[in-house]
C-alpha cells in the first residue's frame, strides 16, 4: 500500500486523456476527482476502456460529494465530483448504460441530485402493488400482478407480468417492498455493533455482508487483520456458498417435482446448516465476523471439520452425476432463460448469473481479499447462458468451495496466534471493502467518524442481478417463470435494504 | 428413477422425532439467552456488583435488557441474539442450546433474573396431543413484511426431510382462503403493510397469527430506522411469538404446535 508522492501517476491502462486528478486510498481503490460537468463524460471513457458499472452513490469524505464506482483490470475506480452547496446536477449515466439505471434512479428519488437527461419511468423505490399500469396491448393480453404476496414461502417481491397465457412479451421487476433503511441505520453505531445490522441487511449472505463491511472498516483505519481469522472468515464465506447453491438446486429440483432429488439436495443443505451451526453457533454464521478479526474459533477441530467435508462431497458427487443424468430435470433447465453475454456486460451483472454467461467475474480473482489472497481460486464459467448453465456453474462452485475450504483448513491447522486485533488504527477515514457472496460481488462504501459510523453505502449483488430478470424471457412461457427465478438465486431482501 | 428411488432409501430415516422427543441445538448452539438465576441475588449484596446493572441495559444493541433495582430482565422479543451482553457480563447472562422459546404472549417473552422462568406454556407433549385432535390437518400460509431473507430458509426448511412437518398434519396452501395459520415474518415495512391486513382479513374463522423472528416479534434492529414497524403486534393481534434472529426450524415448529393449541381451543369454544 505504498502511497506515491505528489503527483499520484495514473495506471497505464486508463485513456491519458481523461481529465482526472488521482487522490490517495488505501491500495485497491484508485480515487479520481473530477469536475460534476466532466463526470458523464469521463464515465463513458472508463466504460470504453473497459470498466464494469458498480454503482453511485452521496459521500461526505473528504467533502460532500458524488462517487461512480467502477470495476476495471484489478481496481476499483471511484470518480469523485464535489458537490456545491449541498446539491449536484450530473448528465445521466442510466440514459445510455443500462448498468446505471437502478442505482441512478435510486439516487435522484432518495436524496434528490440531479441527473440531467435521466429517461422518465415508474418511481423504483416507492412501489404500488396495486398499480397495473399495462403497456402491451393486443388480444387477449392481460397484466398478472405476481407478489407481493406469493405462493409459497418467498421474499417479499413483485412480478408484473403481461402475457397472453404462455409467452411472456414484458414482465417487470418491482423491488423495495421490504426497504429497511439499514444503510443509515448503522450511523452513530460503533464497527462492532453496526455489524450487527450489516449481518441481517440480507440473512441468507450474512458472512459475505459482514467480511465485506468488516474490510471496509479496517481499510479505512489501517488495520491488519490476523491470519487466522481471515482464514476462519474464508472457511465460513465457503460454507455460507455451499449451502446457498444447494438451496438453489434443491428448488429447481422442487420445481420439476423430482422429489427425491429436492429431498436430497435439501438434506445436503441442512447437513450444512447443522455443520455451520456447531462450527459459529448460529445456522447462519452470524455472530462471527467483526471488524478487526473474528469473534471466536470454531466449535468444531480442524480434522473433524475435514470428515464432514469428505462425507459431503461423496455424497454430493453422486447426487450431481444422478441430476445431470436425469432428463426430466435437465431439459426444463436447458436453454431457458437464456442471457446473452453482451446484455449481462451492459447491466454489469455479477456472480453465477454472470459467470453462467460466459463472464468471468468473481471478486475473490478479481481483487483478492483476505486469506483469497493465497487461495488458488478456479473461476467456474459457462458460455449458455441459460438456466442450465446457471446451475452448472453453481454444481462447479460447489466442488470449488471444497477444494478451497480443504486449504483454508489446512492454513488454519498451521497458523495459530490471536484471532483478533484491537481497533486502534485512525480514529476516522473512509474505503471500500468487498466480498464474493454467494449472489455475486458485494461492495461496501463505509465512513468513519471518531470511532463512529458516520455513513454507509452498499452495492449488492442482487439489486445490480435483478434488472436483467426483466430480459431473461425472449423465448420462454409462463410454465418456464419459477425455473428461472430459482436460477437466478437472488435476494430481495439484500437488494431492498 | 429406480436410481434415484432406492438412492431415497439408502438414507435411512433422517426426521426428528420432535415434539414426540425433547431436541436442542448442538453444543455452543446461540438458541437463546438466559438471565442467569444465582447471579442478581450474589451481586446486590457485594458493593462492586450492585452497579453493574444500570450498565447493562446500554449493553444491548436492540434495548432488549431492563434494570429496575437489582431485578434484571430480558426480552426475548428484541433479543437479537448477537451474544453483546453475554461477552459483556458473563455473570449475568448466557447463551442456552435450546430451541422453544415461542410464547402466546409478549409478556411470556420477558425473562427474568430474580423471579426465575414462569413456565406458562403448555408442555411438549400436550402439543403433541394437540395435533391429533385436529385430525392432522392444519394449513398453512407464509407472509413476508421486511425480513432479512434467513426466516424464510428456516420455515422452508420444516418442510424438508429433516422436519418433515407434514407428518404432524401441516400443509403449505397457496390462497389465503384456506388457511388456518399465518406466518408472518418481518417488522412491517410501509409498502408489506396493507397487503397484510389484506392477507388476514380474507382468511377464515379460527385462524391464528404467528409472528416468525425477532423482527416480527418487535421490529428488531430495524424498528429503530422508522421506515419498519414495531413488529406485526403494531398491525394485527398476534397470537404466538417466536422469537430469534432467525428462529431455528424447531423453534418454528415449537411456534406452530402453540398455535394449534390456540385453534382448538377456539374450535371449541
Amino acid at each position: 500500500m505504498s502511497v506515491a508522492e505528489e503527483p499520484l501517476g495514473l495506471p497505464d491502462y486508463l485513456p491519458s486523456h481523461l481529465g482526472v486528478r488521482r487522490e490517495p486510498g488505501p491500495a485497491g481503490e484508485l480515487r479520481l476527482l473530477v469536475a460534476p460537468l466532466a463526470f458523464l463524460r469521463t464515465s463513458r471513457m472508463l466504460r470504453d476502456a473497459g470498466a464494469r458499472f458498480v454503482t453511485l452513490l452521496l459521500a461526505d469524505t473528504p467533502e460532500p460529494s458524488l462517487l461512480g464506482v467502477f470495476a476495471l483490470r484489478g481496481d476499483l475506480v471511484v470518480l469523485r465530483a464535489p458537490m456545491q452547496d449541498g446539491s449536484i446536477s450530473f448528465g445521466s449515466l442510466g440514459a445510455s448504460w443500462p448498468a446505471a439505471r437502478w442505482a441512478e434512479r435510486e439516487l435522484v428519488e432518495r436524496h434528490g441530485v440531479r441527473a440531467i437527461g435521466m429517461p422518465p419511468a415508474r418511481a423504483l423505490t416507492a412501489p404500488d402493488p396495486d398499480a397495473l399500469d399495462p403497456q402491451v396491448h393486443g388480444l387477449d393480453i392481460f397484466s398478472l400482478p405476481y407478489g407481493p404476496v406469493r405462493s409459497g414461502i418467498f421474499e417479499a417481491i413483485q412480478f408484473l407480468i403481461e402475457t397472453g397465457g404462455e409467452d411472456i412479451p414484458r414482465l417487470e421487476t418491482r423491488l423495495f417492498f421490504k426497504h429497511r433503511g439499514l444503510e443509515a441505520r448503522v450511523a452513530g453505531l460503533r464497527p462492532q455493533q453496526a455489524v450487527h445490522v450489516v449481518e441481517r441487511i440480507a440473512g441468507i449472505a450474512s458472512v459475505a455482508y459482514a467480511c465485506a463491511f468488516s474490510q471496509a472498516v479496517e481499510r479505512a483505519l489501517g488495520i491488519e487483520v490476523p491470519r487466522r481469522a481471515e482464514c476462519w472468515r474464508a472457511v465460513h464465506s465457503e460454507l455460507e456458498r455451499i449451502a446457498s447453491h444447494l438451496d438453489v438446486i434443491a428448488k429447481e429440483a422442487e420445481t420439476t417435482a423430482l422429489s427425491v432429488g429436492q429431498a436430497r439436495f435439501q438434506i445436503l443443505k441442512e447437513q450444512t446448516m447443522r455443520l455451520r451451526a456447531r462450527l459459529a453457533g448460529n445456522r447462519f454464521g452470524r455472530g462471527v465476523v467483526t471488524p478487526g478479526g473474528v469473534r471466536c474459533d470454531g466449535g468444531i477441530g480442524v480434522g473433524g471439520l475435514l470428515a464432514e467435508l469428505d462425507a459431503l462431497e461423496r455424497d454430493l458427487r453422486r447426487d450431481r452425476r444422478m441430476f445431470l443424468g436425469t432428463s426430466s430435470m435437465v431439459d426444463r433447465l436447458f436453454g431457458g432463460g437464456r442471457l446473452g453475454r453482451a446484455l449481462v456486460e451492459e447491466y454489469g451483472a455479477v456472480g453465477p448469473l454472470a459467470r453462467g454467461s460466459g463472464v468471468s467475474t468473481d471478486a475473490r480473482h478479481e481483487r483478492p481479499y483476505g486469506d483469497y489472497r493465497r487461495l488458488g481460486l478456479r473461476v467456474v464459467t459457462m458460455r449458455d447462458g441459460d438456466a442450465m448453465a446457471r446451475v452448472n456453474v453453481r454444481f462447479g462452485e460447489l466442488s470449488e468451495s471444497l477444494r478451497i475450504l480443504r486449504q483454508s483448513l489446512d492454513q488454519l491447522a498451521t497458523h495459530d496466534g490471536k484471532l483478533r486485533v484491537k481497533m486502534a488504527g485512525r480514529s476516522s477515514g473512509a474505503a471500500f471493502g468487498w466480498s464474493e457472496a454467494p449472489q455475486g460481488e458485494l461492495v461496501i462504501w463505509v465512513e468513519i467518524r471518531d470511532e463512529l459510523i458516520h455513513r454507509m453505502h452498499v452495492a449488492s449483488p442482487s439489486l445490480r442481478n435483478w434488472a436483467l430478470f426483466d430480459h431473461a424471457f425472449p423465448k420462454d412461457v409462463l410454465t418456464d417463470f419459477a425455473f428461472i427465478e430459482h436460477s437466478f438465486g437472488l435476494t430481495p431482501a439484500g437488494a431492498d435494504r | 428413477m429406480l436410481e434415484w428411488i432406492a438412492r431415497g432409501l439408502s438414507k435411512g430415516r433422517v426426521t426428528t422425532r420432535y415434539p414426540a422427543r425433547a431436541e436442542q441445538g448442538p453444543p455452543g448452539y446461540r438458541g437463546s439467552v438466559e438471565v442467569v438465576e444465582s447471579a442478581g441475588a450474589d451481586s446486590i449484596g457485594s458493593s462492586a456488583g450492585a452497579e453493574l446493572p444500570g450498565a447493562l441495559a446500554t449493553v444491548c444493541p436492540t434495548g432488549a435488557i431492563s434494570v429496575d433495582g437489582g431485578d434484571v430482565r430480558l426480552d426475548r422479543a428484541r433479543c437479537i441474539l448477537c451474544g453483546d451482553c453475554v461477552r459483556a457480563a458473563p455473570d449475568w447472562f448466557e447463551f442456552s442450546e435450546r430451541y422453544e422459546t415461542a410464547a402466546r404472549s409478549r409478556a411470556g417473552l420477558i425473562v427474568r433474573g430474580m423471579h426465575g422462568d414462569e413456565e406458562v406454556e403448555p408442555e411438549r407433549r400436550a402439543l403433541g396431543e394437540q395435533v391429533r385432535a385436529l385430525k392432522r390437518s392444519i394449513h398453512v400460509r407464509h407472509i413476508d413484511c421486511g425480513s432479512d431473507g434467513a426466516e424464510e430458509w428456516e420455515i422452508q426448511a420444516l418442510w424438508n426431510p429433516f422436519y418433515d412437518i407434514q407428518r404432524l398434519g401441516f400443509f403449505l396452501t397457496a390462497a389465503p382462503r384456506h388457511a388456518d395459520v399465518l406466518l408472518v415474518t418481518g417488522g412491517v415495512t410501509g409498502p408489506m403493510r396493507a397487503p397484510l391486513e389484506r392477507t388476514w382479513d380474507v382468511m377464515p374463522e379460527p385462524k391464528a397469527l404467528v409472528a416468525v423472528g425477532t423482527d416480527a416479534c418487535s421490529g428488531g434492529l430495524a424498528a429503530a430506522g422508522g421506515l419498519v414497524a414495531g413488529g406485526v403486534g403494531e398491525v394485527l393481534d398476534v397470537d404466538v411469538y417466536v422469537p430469534g434472529s432467525p428462529p431455528a426450524p424447531i423453534a418454528i415448529m415449537h411456534g406452530l404446535l402453540l398455535a394449534v393449541g390456540l385453534l382448538r381451543e377456539e374450535r371449541r369454544a
